[in-house]
């Protein structure tokens, strides 16, 4: 199924899950409209919902099929049904206050040590490193997007000056509190693991923890902005020892 | 009541129902990749029909029951022994003291289910016992809660409640030789018309490069009339990501929360145990279907169980 709702179009993923999407850009006034989508259908707290995935233009609504609108089945497309009521009220509810916005300041070593890639970038930019930490630390990032491993947390946009394309190949092991750039995106990385940013610094925060009470540190929707500290200070505040 | 793992198997693991809720923060869900063999194991011990189940890949762990118990093998079958004597699948199966079970060789179907007539009693992650990552070590030793009774009178009782036309539909089905069911995704339209009809008709093999996270195809190459480059949004398990080598990739239950590839399609969720099974390299073909046929199917096969 797919139908558009006045701005957003809702279709189906599979047999199990339910997009709604607005226009694919990463765009802030977008992204807000599917945080407020987001933590509208959260406090509804509908049976049978198994997950509320919010990412740049999307929200997916995966579901339990044995559950999820059992008390329409006999409706020809309760998934429409579904929709069109849960679209009307959303927007209805739009008057409301929303939640504010959680912002963090996020320390960054940018120490050569730990910024594989910022000399490199200097190079190539023709900007000074200095330049460059100054550039990445003066704009406050949204956070688009959390995903592939845990808490691995996609931010935008990067200052044009200092935006570059990631690795043609990537690493083998980026270590967790990496962080990177790609494009126009900013990133951190939770975990030791694979990946192709180009990294130009280190947080000594862990921003991705089993504990089921802290899981991933940031969501989609909150604000991020850097701030640059010395290898001193990151190894007083290293959360990885 | 606990196992030893002493020998360790190539990717084993224990897996329940799957870990959802967190996949806004990049959780995967993870859980049983044959659901429908692990609900069956679970129904013929009058288990808990959600409790968490061994899932055997192989060349698979060899596993000492520390005391007396009753399991019972489904899904795949691997030639199941215990102390070098054969035994049934689908069956309750009464195991001694110090008794070790161990798989020959992978005869028919890819994974199997292996679930015990106690309560698993490890810790719990996140609502869920499905192992994240993790695998078997050898010398593992895994704990149950409950020791049996009469194990003999429970195994007799068990017998005598098996239920031959829920399994045969079960098996039947798991291992039908049919196409596999897809319903088309949001990138579906992007792929050029040649494409479409070469996904439509012609064979696919499941290749060696395969996981818990996902299976990768050998066919046709397929072309988009754009650049594969889309925002990344949420991809669910058994989507066909169109990799920028034309190749597919089929997400399965440790997938990637989110994914900025082609999302071509996904394979309907009641048809998922039966492409988890599929023997590498056996050629098959994808069909489509509609999204009532799909849930009309799913709801029917799980209304078998006490779901």
């Amino acid at each position: 199924m797919k139908i558009k709702i006045q701005e957003w179009s809702v279709y189906s993923v599979g047999d199990h899950a339910l997009v709604f999407a607005l226009e694919a850009k990463m765009d802030v006034a977008i992204l807000q409209k599917i945080k407020q989508l987001n933590e509208f259908i959260v406090a509804k707290k509908i049976n049978g919902i198994l997950d509320i995935i919010p990412s740049y233009h999307t929200l997916t609504v995966v579901y339990d099929m044995i559950h999820f609108l059992s008390d329409h089945n006999e409706a020809s497309d309760p998934l429409i049904i579904f929709s069109t009521t849960l679209l009307n009220e959303f927007e209805k509810n739009s008057l409301v206050p929303k939640k504010e916005t959680t912002q963090y300041i996020v320390p960054v070593c940018y120490d050569l040590l730990f910024a594989l890639d910022l000399e490199k970038m200097s190079e190539v930019k023709s900007i000074s490193t200095e330049e460059i930490i100054k550039i990445h630390c003066s704009t406050i990032y949204d956070v688009y997007s959390i995903g592939f491993v845990p808490g691995f947390t996609y931010m935008g946009m990067v200052n044009e000056k200092i935006q570059m394309a990631r690795h043609q190949k990537p690493r083998n092991q980026v270590a967790a509190g990496s962080v990177g750039i790609a494009g126009l995106q900013t990133g951190i990385y939770p975990i030791n693991c694979p990946g192709g940013w180009q990294i130009i610094g280190k947080t000594p925060w862990k921003i991705f923890d089993t504990h089921p009470n802290k899981l991933a540190k940031f969501k989609v929707g909150d604000q991020v902005q850097f701030f640059p500290i010395s290898k001193k200070e990151f190894d007083d505040l290293n959360e990885y020892k | 009541m606990s196992i030893q793992i002493i020998h360790k198997g190539m990717s084993d693991s224990i897996q329940d129902m799957g870990r959802y809720g967190f996949q806004h923060l990049g959780i995967q869900p993870n859980g049983c990749m044959d659901i429908l063999s692990a609900l069956l194991a679970n129904t013929i011990l009058q288990n808990d029909i959600k409790a968490p189940v061994i899932e055997l890949h192989f060349p698979s762990s060899e596993i000492k029951f520390l005391e007396e118990t009753i399991i019972c093998i489904t899904g795949g079958n691997f030639i199941p022994v215990i102390n070098e004597k054969s035994v049934e699948l689908n069956t309750p199966i009464l195991v001694q003291k110090n008794e070790v079970l161990s798989m020959l060789q992978p005869m028919k179907g890819k994974i199997t289910y292996i679930a015990i007539k106690s309560n698993y009693n490890e810790e719990m992650w996140l609502n869920s016992n499905a192992y994240y990552g993790k695998r078997f070590e050898k010398d593992q030793i895994i704990t149950y809660a409950t020791q049996l009774n009469n194990p003999s009178e429970m195994f007799t009782t068990l017998h005598s409640m098996l239920n031959p036309t829920l399994l045969k539909k079960v098996q039947d089905f798991v291992f039908m030789d049919a196409p596999i069911r897809i319903l088309p995704g949001p990138a579906w339209q992007d792929l050029a018309n040649h494409s479409i009809t070469q996904l439509l008709n012609d064979p696919f093999a499941i290749t060696s490069q395969s996981n818990r996270m996902g299976f990768q195809l050998v066919g046709p190459s397929l072309a988009l009339n754009i650049a594969n480059h889309y925002l990344s949004s949420a991809v669910t398990r058994g989507t066909l990501q169109l990799l920028p080598s034309g190749e597919i990739i089929v997400l399965m239950a440790d997938h990637q929360t989110i994914g900025g590839y082609a999302n071509l399609g996904q394979i309907i969720l009641v048809d998922l145990p039966r492409f988890a099974q599929m023997k590498t390299g056996q050629p098959f073909k994808f069909v489509l279907t509609n999204l009532e046929t799909a849930q009309t199917l799913y709801r029917e096969m799980y209304a078998s169980f006490k779901y």
